[in-house]
């Protein structure tokens, strides 16, 4: 631990140690459940990167084969479309997420009555789990009984809304169901951001003649900024972990045109036996990560730089 | 010190030999721990039965089903398998146990299957998947038909058809005259992907069984690119046209209504499906059962058999619950009991079906069975990982499911996409 | 609070809001309908529709009938399972996260910086990676097939969330309280106790929803480490569904979804509020 107590020259060895001793319980307090922590992150990541330069098939199995589970993996037809539908996926779902939760937080803000109830209706879906959300929107984007058949039967015959099933649009089924589980993290998040806005910067808008509109984009969006980058990190986390939900939305069809990496791990690894492979496919979701967060990283890092010469 | 007579030593030496035997099978009550997937439904409501049994034995059953499907069951035995601790019986089938057996170790059963006489009634392209290394280290408990024709009775009225097709031709012409007759869709089939398998291995075991056995259980790489996996791809694709677009992603139930009422008329489904639709309460008299069409005149029978494979235990208890276990496994009694509860077949040949509690379809299953493994036709099915091990079915799989979702793959493109997909799966 | 006179444009506001609020309850309404709809109607007709009798009854069943292989007790045990583990892992995951997210925001100390970035980076590894490298632990741990071995993976696991959420928040406590307490000779625990704790409500209100919520729906874990009875509701809910051999049941199940899907529904309603206070005042920059 740095900054002591001022610890004056006289105290000597002998109250350092006892400083250090009654520091102890602290320090195993702080640090125990940190290094359980990165500890195992580190050596489970670790281990997967062991896997996938092994033969492993049904279970782990040592030897080295060098590359070839990566390139076996990428030259798949699963992997490669499950890639394509993660950089679609990934932007569309957080680029709606974000934008529905900061429009369902601005309504929200309009101090407009049953304000609490409303909130909840938005938050509930967070409650769900991601299987029974998957399922009851298969049911609900089934053009054979869902939204289709019901504006159908209320007499506009030729509407169509058969994406579940359309192999170009069935990964846009997935995004609506995602949006409509999480967009209510960022409403909440948006709202308490809007919430926190301060109240002299609106007052001073309101003087200069600011109406709504510009009051929105001048004063208040910009001070949401550093909370939108929450929000957009939790919500990429989602996209790239999103498993149950695709599994029990689409299964990963129709075919294969909604397979997404999380989805390829688990199918190789645990459905194929084939754990190497599997593995191989679990290290290239995390470099595709580290392609993400590197530059944003980056990035903060040299804000600080910055604020820090400022 | 009184005299001992020599018959009280007699029986008394008679006794000291006699009683470590009685000790150990009396000390001994048989325990069984068992891993499945068959937690509900009439799958759950078999193996409680068949634990039932077991327990009137005087065993200990101690059943834990694994909810979801094969994969979830896998991850648990997995599981128990790395942390050293398997279970004495678990739910295996197909060349899965030939993987699987070589990371833990498996009880020899051969002298349990020579004392019962299994060997000499069970299919033999199906004993042969549980004797991976010569010796019998699991058993096949009961049999599924994956390509069993179901025909609506009221489609079939208004196609103005009696007739049960017989061959490919014959099923393809009744497709026709039923979409005449109004029927809007002919094929009742969904889109799983066990679905699309199950497709396309009847289509070609149907054509041919021969080419079947080359190229979908021997990967012989000629044969996969032969004429009838190509002809077997066309006849996918017709079938494909005549689904209706709007379910072509689900599970079949959701198309028995239709089927029921004549909107939909054929399905090419696993014998379970009759199993499914009497529980949807519907009527054995709204459909039809046949084998699955089949152009040579003799039936294809495309296996499905579960088993159960029995791993090395220590305890003597379990060992004794083992041997209890494969006793009843391989009794026609229970496999009656069984099969009857599930709407199967029992996997042994010698059981007469024609005492009640068994239905038509059962009995006509079991006769075209029969009749298959005589003309050597009865194959394995791909669809339900029994042709191969799961990495290489699903790797088929894959290009059948999307060649049968996207009417732009021509039959060509598909043969090779799948010989493309055994070379890189191999 | 800002005032907003348009009065017309007030009405649109209302009715976008109400339409988009109908449109997130009719999942909900599905499921509602559903769990009071027989099988056999669902199949017959489909999987949405409104109930032609009303079958109360699937609710019972779903409680304490429905049969897993050879136990028929319903959902009930399992309800029991999934708090035992639930409840302790969220509370103890959460105090943890709190002292540690104290520990990174308010006393600089070497490595802070290092560790709380792979702290935090792990919410983005994917449960696939962990399951057989937990198998491993648990072994050797000796907790296979144990709900403490459960309560374990989840406190660990859920590290990563709760020291994110918790130093966030905490960063935004001024130093100067800090070092005045310091100053007044007051050490670690003394100050975690007298100054953050108080402040902490909020924030430890959004970690223990959030905690409690994705431990509650949890599935693959729970089905890999625990065995029969001990298992977590969402096992006994896929249990419900997957069969080869019937039509899947759905208003049982339906009716066992909405139970099981109670708790955190509760705790969503109850802590709605408090989830969004617990996100105002920079909870989470």
């Amino acid at each position: 631990m740095t900054e002591a107590v001022p610890a004056a020259a006289r105290t000597g060895q002998r109250r350092a140690a006892v400083n250090g001793l009654r520091r102890l319980p602290e320090f195993l307090t702080i640090w125990v459940p940190l290094l359980l922590s990165a500890g195992h992150l580190i050596a489970f990541a670790l281990w997967t990167l062991w896997i996938s330069f092994t033969p492993s098939t049904l279970v782990p199995v040592s030897g080295w084969v060098g590359l070839r589970n990566y390139t076996a993996m990428m030259a798949t037809r699963n992997w490669q479309i499950a890639f394509d539908n993660l950089l679609v996926f990934g932007s569309g779902f957080v680029l709606l997420s974000v934008l529905t939760g900061l429009a369902l937080a601005i309504l929200l803000d309009q101090r407009i009555r049953g304000e609490n109830v409303l909130r909840s209706i938005f938050l509930y879906p967070l409650a769900v789990s991601f299987v029974v959300t998957g399922t009851v929107w298969s049911w609900l984007l089934n053009p054979g009984i869902g939204i289709q058949k019901l504006v159908n039967d209320l007499g506009w015959t030729s509407f169509r809304f058969d994406w579940l099933i359309d192999r170009d649009m069935a990964i846009w089924t997935i995004v609506i169901a995602a949006v409509w589980q999480s967009s209510g993290f960022a409403m909440a998040l948006f709202l308490a951001g809007l919430r926190s806005v301060d109240g002299d910067l609106i007052k001073a808008a309101q003087i200069d003649g600011a109406g709504p509109v510009r009051m929105y984009r001048r004063v208040i969006l910009p001070t949401l900024w550093p909370i939108t980058v929450t929000v957009v990190v939790i919500q990429l986390q989602f996209a790239i972990t999103t498993f149950d939900l695709v599994r029990a939305l689409t299964g990963g069809g129709p075919g294969t045109a909604t397979q997404l990496p999380a989805l390829v791990v688990y199918d190789f690894m645990f459905q194929r036996g084939l754990l190497a492979r599997g593995a191989a496919a679990a290290v290239l979701m995390l470099l595709i990560l580290l392609a993400v967060l590197l530059p944003y990283a980056a990035w903060q890092y040299l804000q600080r730089r910055q604020s820090a010469h400022a | 010190m009184h005299r001992i007579s020599r018959r009280a030593m007699l029986a008394g030496t008679a006794g000291l030999i006699a009683a470590p035997r009685l000790a150990r099978a009396q000390a001994v009550k048989p325990r069984l721990t068992v891993i499945s997937q068959w937690s509900a439904g009439s799958d759950g409501a078999a193996i409680t039965a068949l634990g039932k049994k077991f327990e009137e034995k005087g065993g200990t059953w101690q059943h834990s089903p694994v909810p979801g499907f094969t994969t979830e069951m896998m991850n648990k035995l997995r599981a128990q398998i790395m942390a050293g601790d398997p279970p004495a019986c678990s739910q295996l089938k197909g060349p899965e146990i030939a993987a699987w057996s070589k990371i833990a170790a498996t009880v020899n059963l051969d002298a349990l299957v020579a004392a019962a006489g299994y060997e000499k009634v069970v299919a033999p392209d199906l004993a042969k998947l549980h004797k991976p290394g010569g010796k019998w280290i699991s058993l096949p408990l009961q049999i599924y038909s994956t390509n069993m024709l179901f025909l609506s009775k009221r489609a079939m009225d208004k196609a103005k058809a009696d007739k049960i097709p017989v061959t490919w031709d014959d099923f393809n012409a009744l497709a026709e005259k039923m979409k005449a007759g109004g029927v809007a869709y002919p094929i009742a089939n969904g889109g799983t992907r066990p679905d699309d398998g199950q497709k396309f291995e009847a289509a070609l075991a149907g054509l041919s069984p021969a080419a079947y056995r080359t190229a979908i259980m021997n990967l012989d790489d000629k044969a996969l690119k032969g004429p009838e996996v190509k002809a077997a791809f066309a006849q996918v694709r017709r079938i494909a046209d005549w689904m209706d677009p709007n379910t072509a992603a689900q599970h079949y139930s959701t198309n028995l209504q239709r089927f029921v009422a004549g909107d939909m008329g054929m399905m090419i489904q696993g014998g379970w499906a009759q199993g499914v639709l009497l529980n949807a309460g519907f009527k054995l008299d709204d459909f039809i059962i046949a084998p699955g069409p089949s152009d040579n005149s003799k039936p294809v029978f495309l296996l499905n058999a579960d088993a159960f494979i029995f791993w090395q235990r220590k305890e003597p208890d379990l060992q004794a619950g083992q041997t209890l276990m494969a006793q009843l496994v391989m009794d026609p009694a229970i496999q009656t009991m069984y099969s009857q509860i599930t709407g199967s077949i029992p996997v042994r040949t010698d059981v007469d079906l024609s005492a009640a509690g068994w239905s038509d379809g059962q009995r006509r299953t079991a006769a075209a069975l029969k009749e298959a493994v005589a003309a050597n036709q009865a194959v394995l099915s791909l669809a339900h990982n029994m042709a191969q091990e799961n990495g290489m079915t699903a790797a088929m799989i894959d290009v059948l499911t999307e060649y049968v979702k996207n009417k732009a793959i021509t039959p060509e493109q598909g043969v090779s996409r799948l010989s493309n997909a055994v070379e890189g799966a191999r | 609070m800002r005032e907003t006179t348009f009065a017309p444009s007030r009405m649109l506001i209302y009715l976008l809001v109400l339409m988009i609020a109908a449109a997130y309850l009719v999942p909900l309404l599905v499921v509602v309908l559903n769990s009071l709809r027989t099988a056999e109607e669902i199949a017959q007709t489909s999987m949405i529709g409104w109930p032609k009798q009303w079958a109360w009854g699937n609710y019972l069943v779903a409680w304490g009938d429905f049969c897993i292989a050879q136990t028929c007790a319903g959902i009930r045990p399992y309800m029991l399972n999934s708090a035992l583990v639930t409840i302790p892992a969220t509370i103890v995951s959460t105090l943890l996260g709190a002292v540690a997210g104290y520990a990174v925001s308010l006393w600089r100390f070497r490595g802070d910086r290092w560790i709380y970035g792979v702290v935090t980076l792990g919410i983005f590894l994917p449960q696939q990676m962990r399951l057989l490298p937990w198998t491993i632990v648990l072994r050797d741990l000796g907790l296979t097939n144990t709900l403490t071995g459960l309560v374990m993976i989840h406190t660990i696991q859920g590290l990563s969330f709760t020291t994110l959420f918790c130093r966030n928040y905490y960063s935004a406590i001024p130093q100067e309280l800090i070092r005045a307490a310091r100053i007044d000779g007051a050490g670690f625990y003394r100050i975690f106790w007298r100054i953050v704790l108080p402040l902490s409500p909020p924030i430890l209100i959004v970690t223990v929803i959030w905690q409690f919520t994705h431990i509650w729906n949890e599935f693959l874990y729970g089905v890999t480490f625990t065995t029969g009875q001990q298992q977590p509701v969402t096992a006994a809910l896929i249990a419900l569904s997957a069969s080869i051999a019937d039509i899947p049941q759905h208003g049982v199940q339906s009716a066992a979804v909405m139970i099981a899907a109670l708790p955190t529904l509760l705790v969503y309603l109850f802590g709605g509020r408090y989830f969004v206070r617990g996100l105002t005042a920079g909870a989470v920059k």
